[in-house]
């Protein structure tokens, strides 16, 4: 860990304001992953600017604009509280299956939301400063490509960077179609929709967010939905808790008796950002709940797929998880 | 002492627990020292090679640093004193990624560890040997060869009716013990003290004091407690000897702890070990041929080879067996002892190939077991001195409702889930090492208070727990009287807490004093007695206000006449996700027959805290290595799945009445291995049977049942 400045927000305002034109300056929020970053030397912010203090840990139903009667997450909310909200568990159960799947009791007890959706690739050699990391070090190389990367990404990768984007809870936000509202140093405020707000490697691994220097997460929205009876976040990983997903599928469906109105699948574990399967969704859509056709989307979702040497697994799994997913969001209601 | 008073034997609760559970207990760089300093070591980012330069100039004007110490400046030390591993800073060349290549010295810990981030080295950089897929085939018999051969057992495999000839593969895994290696080095004068954290105080000592030049007498080993050692802490490393090198230099206290990243590539690991198993045996079950070829990797310029082959060498009877071992250096740390080192890695391709074999045989494996228990141990011919193996499996059966399995796998479905059940038999030897003790007692009035000390070392284990008993047993003494000082160097030596040494040799020591004692109490009473007076009787009939003495013991010499083991049987039931291909073991049950148990309680722990690591062994625990650059990808608990809470179900743990004095003079056989040894196989196993998928490379991760 380098030396740092540290020092303390308490309103939004002079937050956002401290950290313009300081591209070396970060916000602090529940320090889980950014400290650890530090101390491994991967990050190296010279200012710290602790956000903890902001007034944006609410949890309300939203009253007015597009997404009224949806609800609104504080971007400073700790993760535990959103996924145990319980408007969060009525409404959006996805959310609180997802938030609970990732990390362990203490980390949700001190990450934040809007920490969470910013958290950085779990890559190994992202994490060591000694090794080539196009994401860390433009230009050094990707050492993952031609490495260890039964973790890495199968959709939307580049030769740049393999790596896989590692929240549970985003998963579960890209299928909820959430909105991320962000406000910059001028106290301008806009909303970045959820597929947005995550970027594919391209040539430009080490840019993951479409958020501008300096901008502040300053809550999360959810649209109102229909999902809460049929939704299912499953996740696959080598040990029963507090490991990263090594495929995971939130899945949702609108029944119109047993006929699917509207149908949302996203997975974790398989690309850079949160992965929409619409492939898969459109063709669900207007189809009977069966698994048959469940087993339809589901090749139609993976069929893109483009493992690496040690990955390949994750091509079966991805389709068969998809399918359990979608099975067990179809019980959801029966349970 | 009416026997039903008697300590020995029940389940007293730890006598440091509180201590622990309140953060009260010093670990190694707990110890308040004043005035002490930090240091950090920074490592080689290169696996093979030269480091041609090191620039520390920008990090020693750092603010708050003390000294830079690298090969260039470092004071001479003997490489071969004892220290496992070299990385010593005593040259230039690179054996391994993440060598020790300096320390940095600061007045706070973050002023270290920044400086060192400031420290530029070149290297000329050679390509590594790391990649054991390759280099296995390389492999040559080891020089410190342990191959065993009788009859002929290739023959005996070509002509047998049914056979198993598989190769089974484990990764390589680390300790990490929840308290890292870390020490604290005081000087004064040429005289050193080292708060650490030592399995073997007296090895720590003697290995410390050689490698530093000095006579044993002027190095202090204070250890009193040890977050985890599970072997890495059994020989001591770099770190510790680095960590008196940065104080005199500095010339202050220094405390130096490592880091969980540094901990991957400084104190030892398990090595990957690919094991060929061979059995042959007739359509009744009876076992013909028995071959177990290892190959395995060492460091560089250091042998080690995990004994994969010592169950094999005795849990059947074989007229035909070949055991082999083949090494091929590697640059990677040195391997060393890793919790039930070789047994629990060989019994999971031993149990497992016996597994296949039954099944092969449409034969119940505890049945085929049971018809090939040897009567003596079959690689020696001596008698056992006590052997439970089949007691084991039989209790365990009963226990586990074995007779709700069926032969054929996939036959017992929960919704999504297969379910399995699965056998393995492990075994550890049992032995006594020579340890010497102190125990005084004082008396004001009618109390009489006993001290007992040796430099024994308590793991987290129960050490102090169990010596206090038999003390308080022996003096006839209430446990709260009893006070036990072990991990010291200025104590009587005693043996380590390894290879399930530990609890016989301490306690048999321990015994012994308290029975000299008392001999010495009648002596100075110089009265005769129709009924033998307890110590604690002597002290206050005598009006004697203090008495000690000190023992030397050692192993009985006719224990060298048996075969002298623990034996265990591990029952596992999975439930395993036909789709996701996640396993989780629902039960597990451990039989076994270790001797004496002198505490249940801890010796419980100590059997569940083995069957959890098998467990973690069986399907989550792998370091893997980078073969490019020789570095490991996993390198924090993040990546290196031990199991959580949520892995393990229901754990039990039974233990077998034995008496055993042929083994020594108590009658204890030890535990802290055996808990470990067959739990892997046993998890394979039930894998196997919910799924008809035989899973021969270890961890039996989702991917590997798809
Ligand atoms: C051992 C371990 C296991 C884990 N396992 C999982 C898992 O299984 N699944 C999972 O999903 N996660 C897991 N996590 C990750 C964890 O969820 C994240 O670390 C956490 O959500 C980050 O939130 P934080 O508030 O601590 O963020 P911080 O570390 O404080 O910040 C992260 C980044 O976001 C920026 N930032 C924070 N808040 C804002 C804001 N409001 N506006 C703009 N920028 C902001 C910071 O500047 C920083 O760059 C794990 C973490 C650990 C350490
Ligand atoms: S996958 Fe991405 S993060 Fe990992 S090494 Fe390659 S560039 Fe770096």
């Amino acid at each position: 860990m380098r030396p740092f400045k540290y020092t303390s927000a308490t309103d939004i305002s002079s937050a956002v304001k401290g950290l313009a034109g300081k591209p070396n300056a970060k916000f602090l929020a529940g320090g889980t992953n950014l400290l650890d970053l530090m101390k491994e030397d991967v990050e190296r912010p010279d200012e710290l600017i602790d956000i903890n203090r902001l007034p944006l840990t609410n949890i309300k139903t939203i009253t007015i604009g597009t997404n009224q009667g949806g609800l609104s997450i504080g971007g400073l909310g700790k993760n535990t509280d959103a996924a145990n909200h319980p408007l969060v568990r009525q409404q959006y159960p996805l959310l609180t299956q997802a938030i609970l799947a990732g990390a362990s009791g203490q980390i949700r007890n001190m990450a934040t939301n809007g920490g969470n959706l910013l958290q950085r690739t779990r890559c190994p050699y992202f994490y060591e400063v000694s090794m080539p990391c196009n994401k860390r070090e433009p230009g050094t190389g990707c050492s993952a490509l031609q490495g260890v990367n039964r973790l890495h990404a199968i959709f939307g990768w580049s030769e740049k960077c393999v790596a896989v984007y590692p929240s549970d809870m985003s998963i579960a936000l890209a299928a909820l179609d959430a909105v991320v509202t962000v406000r910059n140093a001028s106290g301008q405020e806009r909303a970045i929709p959820f597929a947005d707000f995550h970027r594919l490697p391209g040539d430009t691994p080490e840019k993951e967010t479409s958020l501008n220097p300096g901008e502040l997460i300053t809550a999360i929205e959810l649209p109102k939905n229909n999902f809460a009876n049929h939704s299912y976040y499953l996740k696959v990983r080598d040990r029963a808790s507090y490991a990263f997903a090594l495929i995971s599928v939130a899945a949702a469906l609108e029944l119109n008796g047993n006929k699917i109105s509207k149908a949302r699948i996203a997975m974790g574990g398989v690309a850079h950002k949160p992965w929409r399967v619409l492939k898969a969704e459109q063709l669900l859509v207007g189809k009977e709940a069966t698994e048959a056709n469940f087993r339809l989307a589901a090749t139609a979702g993976m069929a893109d797929a483009r493992p690496l040497e040690h990955n390949k697994f994750k091509v079966e799994l991805g389709n068969r998880s998809i399918v359990l997913a979608l099975q067990q969001a179809l019980n959801g209601s029966k349970s | 002492m009416r026997e039903k008073d008697k300590l020995v034997g029940t389940p007293v609760s730890r006598i440091d627990g509180i201590l622990k559970v309140t953060g009260k207990a010093d670990y190694s760089v707990d110890h308040p020292i004043k005035n002490a300093a930090y240091a950090i070591l920074f490592k080689s980012t290169i696996a093979a090679g030269t480091i041609t330069n090191i620039d520390s100039a920008e990090a020693e004007k750092s603010p708050g640093v003390l000294a830079v110490i690298t090969h260039k400046n470092a004071p001479k030390l003997n490489v071969k004193g004892g220290i496992r591993g070299g990385a010593m800073l005593q040259s230039p060349a690179i054996e391994f990624y993440g060598q020790n290549i300096g320390i940095v010295v600061a007045d706070t810990f973050e002023q270290a560890r920044h400086a060192a981030h400031l420290i530029k080295v070149d290297y000329d950089k050679k390509t590594p040997k790391a990649d054991f897929d390759k280099l296995a085939s390389e492999a040559k018999p080891p020089k410190d060869n342990h191959d065993e051969k009788w009859g002929d057992a290739k023959a005996a495999l070509g002509t047998a009716s049914y056979t198993v000839e598989e190769t089974y593969s484990t990764p390589i895994e680390h300790h990490h013990p929840m308290e890292p290696h870390a020490a604290i080095a005081e000087w004064t004068g040429n005289q050193v003290t080292l708060y650490s954290s030592a399995q073997i105080v007296n090895g720590a000592q003697n290995a410390a004091a050689a490698t530093l030049n000095l006579s044993p007498e002027n190095v202090r080993i204070v250890s009193p407690y040890i977050g985890g050692g599970f072997g890495s802490k059994g020989g001591q490393w770099a770190n510790l000897v680095l960590t008196a090198v940065a104080a005199k230099v500095a010339n202050r206290p220094v405390k130096l702890a490592l880091t969980r990243n540094q901990m991957v590539n400084s104190v030892g690991l398990r090595q990957q070990n690919f094991q060929k198993v061979s059995l042959a045996a007739t359509k009744e079950g009876k076992l013909t041929a028995l071959a177990h070829e290892i190959t395995t990797h060492c460091a560089i310029d250091t042998e080690f080879v995990e004994p994969c082959g010592d169950c094999s060498k005795i849990m059947y009877d074989t007229p035909n067996a070949l055991i082999t071992y083949k090494v091929v250096p590697m640059n990677v740390i040195l391997p060393t002892y890793t919790r039930g080192p070789g047994k629990s890695t060989g019994s999971f391709a031993l149990e497992s190939a016996v597994d296949e074999l039954a099944y092969k045989l449409k034969m119940d494996p505890i049945v085929f077991r049971i018809k090939n228990e040897p009567a003596k141990d079959p690689s020696n011919g001596k008698p056992w001195s006590s052997r439970k193996a089949v007691e084991c499996l039989q209790a365990g059966a009963k226990a586990f409702g074995w007779d709700k399995r069926k032969m054929e796998p996939r036959q017992n479905q929960d919704g999504d889930y297969l379910i399995g059940y699965g056998v393995a038999a492990g075994t550890y030897p049992a032995h006594q090492r020579p340890s010497s003790a102190i125990v005084k007692l004082n008396r004001e009035g009618s109390t009489v208070t006993a001290i007992v000390e040796l430099a024994a070392a308590d793991l987290g284990t129960g050490t102090y727990t169990i010596l206090a008993q038999t003390a308080a047993d022996a003096l006839d003494l209430p446990i709260k009287n009893v006070t036990v000082h072990i991990g010291d160097s200025d104590l009587p030596p005693a043996a380590g807490s390894v290879g399930s040494v530990g609890a016989t040799s301490y306690a048999n020591v321990v015994n012994d004093a308290c029975i000299k004692l008392t001999d010495e109490l009648i002596a100075k009473s110089g009265k005769q007695y129709y009924a033998r007076p307890t110590a604690s009787q002597l002290m206050v009939s005598e009006k004697i206000p203090t008495h000690q003495t000190r023992v030397d013991s050692k192993p009985l010499a006719s224990a060298e006449e048996y075969s002298a083991h623990s034996f265990n049987a591990n029952f596992a039931e999975v439930r395993v996700n036909k789709l996701t291909g996640m396993v989780r073991v629902s039960r597990f049950l451990a039989v076994t027959g270790a001797g004496k148990i002198l505490n249940p309680k801890t010796a419980r722990s100590q059997i569940i805290g083995g069957n959890v690591w098998g467990i973690g062994m069986a399907l989550t625990e792998e370091s893997v290595l980078d073969p490019r650059w020789g570095n490991f990808v996993t390198r924090s608990l993040a990546d290196y799945h031990v199991p959580s809470n949520l892995d393990i179900g229901d754990l039990d743990a039974i233990f077998i009445r034995e008496e055993d004095t042929l083994a020594n003079k108590m009658g204890i056989k030890g535990i802290g291995e055996v808990g470990i040894v067959g739990v892997a196989a046993a998890v394979a196993n039930a894998v196997f049977n919910a799924t008809g998928k035989r899973v021969r490379e270890l961890p039996i991760t989702p991917d590997k049942l798809l």
